[in-house]
């Protein structure tokens, strides 16, 4: 155990210089892209997004305007200077001004739009990755039963559907057709937020579809891959030798074969919450559920890089963390794992 | 045609699920459907929802009601005929503004016994203060229009406000007067307590409209309002003493085509902004209660905006007036309209876009001349226009998708405009080989260097569909015609950006430089910027409205006549000064224009009567306009579902 310490140590450093690593390139190169984009002066594109929202400003008063705009938004300086301002907020924990929704904090429409991607993609991608691994596993374990080949079926079919497709299909049917869920929102119309039971009910009833979609698109595909793993472990030494040992099939379907093929899913799962934070544009779309996904959107479409960068920051992080994460997860999860020096 | 059949199978599943279950539903807790109008918010989701200072910027959507029923200014113009048949409203002002006899000082004379919603009276005062605040800041929205013109504003009495302006201008009133939107009034008595008005949200908003803010989603995605209980004293109120329909209005973003067809269907959305034709043509043929501006073809609103191909001037060879006139006789305007709009496209001939009063005071005018304009080729007389163009998009849309239209040319021109100018490819040849243009063994066009000639049409994507199709209907006739022309799709912020810069060599622009009052017929308003003293070069943002960066001594001529009119009493000489802009427009060809922007604004009337319609033009139904607020005196509950 001493040694294992020792070598856990020495393999955490490592891995914490190269997700610090990761994040740093990640933010230098978020906050480059957009200053180097032609056409990107955020006053511009202020005075450029009233224009095209109908309102006329003169020719005399549009430069005034600019001049002003860019001294508000903090941006004079060379890059430089911005540059090394960034990092000093940024430490301090502000993403500066929403350029779009001047002068409302980068922060604040995160924090905003956060807990509903967190909350939806979240759930939904643990209780996928949950049924997907169990039934997959023990589908291809116990062999081709009646309910595998269905489920089998069921999975190969809704996994080709393109996602907008099979999310409409299911808002057409449950909430035009039948009328059991509502067709869009979060929550309904006139209900504050708050920790009331009404509200609570009209979340989770307005959350069903768009989570049902997802946990029906994601619960396919960790079924088949959870299978295909299991298959290839099935005849592996280890698995043959607990058979001979006469050791009960629940023991060696949980010991033996969860347990080996686990680690690739659980990678693929802490990757999979890692990109949460990206938000899923479709889902919110087609449910007009809030989160990040419209929100990074909307922030590309009005070229607001305070916010872009804000968001994408927040991915960043979260897929460094997630992999950081898996990282140290897995020699605990995976004896076969051997650490040499921090190098798997 | 897969377009139609997705449409149509979509329908009919809902048809089938939904006829005969609609019943009236609660849209929020303890109020019924039938007190409640539902209005969609084409910005979708506003990300900054607790935010209503449209002055300090910041706003995420101006579709959200607040200028349309909550906040309001001094004058409107609408862009069809105007509630009691006058675009010209006077709102919070009591008459039109009285300018000196320079141009120097303007007073307004405001309508007495307007509140505020929470019942502080409207002065003099509110208006002072706006000016005041804004003058001191031009980063404000308004700000350095205020700072660059108003020398001072000072309150004569409660209800008399005299601007002393900085230089002679007689279109300073335009900044308060409602196209689409203007500088609102700001509450003195709310923002004189805010530290900070930039910074300040302004939440809940105080306005003089007959709504008050009743809740909003903290999401973004909707917008309630209710009817002030003392309406009578609200802008509205006090105007027309007519009790506004609708006890609450809610609007809504929808993000997807398809949820808003469906949406409407199942009546739990009023009025749609703007659908692809396919879905609004759909919705028309299968919901009778369904209600669009033209009661069948071309069903769509056009609004007083001119789509048009734009070419940088600074640029080879669009500098040259035969390649701009070469390339306008290369596309057949029947084939972009069908394309791009299901033949549903209001056409202009001319840089002024064919809608509200427009025709009357434009283009019956202007097309006589139109018929005898002459370009010179080779020493032969070529007659461009042609006005059996309307005839021809009717006939093709019969025959195309079957939709009925009428047999009268008359009515037809009503209906898609006036004639456009002739697809003579032959001619369009002559004039390009007449600078110096030849084609390649296969037919291609070659520069005069002997490049070949390529063009990249940059325009909207998907936000705008018919914007797209419009471009690559165009970019295939310029391709027929042996240009290698394609089409580059990008994000709107994306083509204004490029298109203010114009640094693309090979690319035209797919956009509009061209709006008009519609209720009015100056147009000083878009024009003002193509002034040659607002020129800037290529590389430089271009300050308004010339992103073509045209320069004509001519027109300068007509810019600087055009601002010494006077708005309210001379409307003729500016319709001959803008005759004038037209002559000079086709003689050059600047851009080429194609159609006014057609928005299939769709309502439904099983809740709610009463919407404008060509037939009852009051007022534009294209929900996220300013003026729309005066819909709203217009709209009554459906009897049935009283």
């Amino acid at each position: 155990m001493g040694s294992f310490l020792k070598f856990f140590i020495r393999y955490l450093v490592g891995r914490l210089v190269v997700c610090f690593l990761v994040i740093f390139v990640g933010v230098t190169i978020t906050f480059l892209i957009p200053r180097l984009t032609p056409g990107s002066n955020p006053a511009e594109i202020a005075i450029r997004r009233l224009q095209m929202a109908g309102a006329y400003l003169p020719p005399e008063s549009v430069e005034l305007m600019k001049d002003a705009l860019l001294k508000l938004y903090g941006l004079e300086g060379s890059m430089i200077e911005q540059y090394f301002r960034y990092w000093r907020e940024l430490l301090r924990g502000n993403l500066g001004p929403s350029f779009a929704s001047f002068p409302t904090p980068v922060i604040s429409l995160i924090s905003r739009s956060l807990p509903w991607t967190v909350g939806l993609l979240a759930l939904t991608a643990v209780i996928s990755w949950m049924i997907g691994t169990m039934l997959g596993g023990i589908a291809s374990y116990k062999g081709k039963g009646l309910w595998v080949r269905i489920f089998e079926m069921f999975s190969n079919a809704v996994r080709p559907i393109p996602y907008y497709i099979f999310a409409f299909t299911l808002l057409v049917i449950f909430a035009y057709l039948l009328r059991w869920f509502p067709a869009g929102g979060a929550f309904q119309v006139g209900i504050e937020p708050s920790f009331s039971w009404a509200f609570v009910k009209s979340v989770v009833r307005h959350g069903f579809l768009p989570a049902l979609s997802l946990i029906i698109i994601g619960m396919g595909a960790w079924f088949l891959n959870m299978r295909n793993l299991v298959s290839g472990v099935l005849h592996e030494d280890f698995v043959l030798f607990a058979h001979q040992m006469k050791l009960k099939e629940a023991t060696i379907l949980r010991n033996y074969v969860m347990k080996a093929a686990m680690p690739a899913q659980l990678t693929g799962l802490a990757l999979q919450l890692g990109t949460v934070f990206s938000g899923t544009i479709i889902t919110e779309i087609v449910f007009s559920y809030p989160g990040l996904g419209t929100l990074a959107f909307t922030a590309i479409m009005q070229s607001d890089y305070n916010l872009v960068m804000g968001i994408t920051l927040c991915s960043i992080v979260a897929v460094a963390l997630a992999t950081l994460l898996v990282d140290l997860l897995l020699p605990f999860v995976d004896p076969r794992i051997q650490y040499t020096g921090g190098v798997s | 045609m897969r377009r139609n059949v997705w449409w149509s199978a979509l329908v009919f599943l809902l048809v089938i699920g939904v006829a005969g279950t609609v019943f009236a539903q609660e849209v929020l807790p303890g109020v019924p459907r039938s007190e409640v109008i539902i209005i969609e918010d084409p910005s979708g989701r506003s990300l900054n929802p607790g935010r209503f200072n449209l002055w300090g910027g910041g706003v995420s959507s101006w579709s959200t009601g607040l200028q349309q029923l909550c906040i309001g200014t001094l004058w409107y113009i609408d862009p069809d005929e105007g509630i009691e048949g006058e675009p010209w409203i006077n709102l919070l002002a009591a008459e039109p503004p009285i300018y000196n006899e320079d141009y120097t000082e303007m007073t307004v004379k405001l309508r007495e016994g307007i509140y505020w919603s929470d019942g502080v009276p409207f002065t003099a005062d509110d208006v002072v203060f706006t000016v005041e605040t804004l003058k001191a800041r031009p980063e404000m929205t308004w700000g350095a229009y205020m700072q660059v013109n108003v020398e001072e504003v000072k309150k004569v009495d409660d209800y008399t406000v005299v601007f002393k302006l900085k230089k002679p201008n007689g279109r300073f009133h335009t900044v308060f007067t409602v196209r689409w939107a203007a500088c609102y009034i700001m509450p003195k008595h709310i923002f004189e307590k805010a530290e900070d008005p930039v910074a300040f949200d302004f939440n809940p908003p105080i306005g003089t409209g007959p709504y008050v803010l009743k809740s909003y989603d903290p999401n973004g995605y909707w917008f309630l309002w209710e009817l002030r209980e003392d309406w009578q004293r609200s802008d509205l109120g006090v105007a027309y003493g007519i009790k506004p329909g609708p006890k609450y209005v809610l609007y809504k973003g929808i993000p997807s085509p398809e949820k808003k067809v469906m949406d409407q269907m199942a009546h739990e959305l009023d009025i749609i902004h703007d659908l692809p034709p396919e879905g609004a043509i759909t919705l028309y043929q299968n919901n009778p209660y369904c209600v669009t501006w033209f009661d069948g073809w071309p069903w769509a609103h056009p609004d007083p905006t001119l789509p048009s191909i734009i070419m940088n001037h600074e640029h080879f060879p669009y500098n040259l007036k035969e390649v701009r006139w070469a390339l306008t006789l290369a596309i057949d305007i029947v084939q972009v309209a069908l394309q791009a709009y299901n033949g549903c496209a209001t056409i202009s001939p001319i840089h002024i876009p064919p809608t509200g009063l427009y025709p009357e005071w434009y283009f019956d005018k202007i097309e006589p001349w139109l018929k005898e304009f002459t370009l010179k080729i080779d020493g032969e007389d070529f007659k461009p226009y042609d006005p059996e163009i309307p005839v021809k998009i009717a006939e093709a849309v019969k025959y195309a998708f079957g939709y009925k239209v009428p047999e009268d040319p008359k009515e037809i021109k009503k209906l898609v405009g006036y004639g456009w100018w002739k697809y003579a490819p032959d001619v369009a040849s002559k004039l390009l080989e007449k600078v110096g243009f030849k084609r390649d063994k296969n037919g291609k066009w070659l520069l005069p260097d002997g490049k070949p000639w390529k063009i990249s049409i940059l325009c909207e994507a998907a936000t705008r569909s018919v914007m797209t199709r419009a471009a690559a209907a165009i970019a295939e006739q310029w391709r027929k015609f042996g240009i290698d022309a394609q089409i580059e799709a990008v994000e709107a912020s994306m083509l204004w950006t490029r298109m203010n810069y114009g640094e693309d060599p090979d690319t035209v622009y797919w956009a509009w430089c061209i709006e008009t009052w519609g209720g009015h017929p100056d147009l000083f308003w878009f024009l003002e910027s193509w002034h040659s003293e607002y020129y800037r070069p290529t590389g430089q943002p271009v300050v308004a409205k010339n992103p073509m960066r045209y320069k004509s001594e001519a027109m300068d001529k007509v810019i600087e006549e055009l601002r010494r009119t006077d708005f309210f009493k001379e409307q003729e000489k500016m319709i001959e000064l803008g005759l004038e802009y037209v002559k000079i427009c086709v003689e050059d060809m600047p851009i080429i224009p194609i159609f006014s922007y057609n928005v299939f604004t769709v309502c439904d009337e099983y809740y709610w009567t009463g919407y404008p319609t060509a037939k009852n033009p009051y007022t534009n139904p294209v929900p996220n306009w300013g003026n729309t607020r005066f819909m709203f005196i217009k709209l009554q509950p459906a009897a049935e579902r009283k």
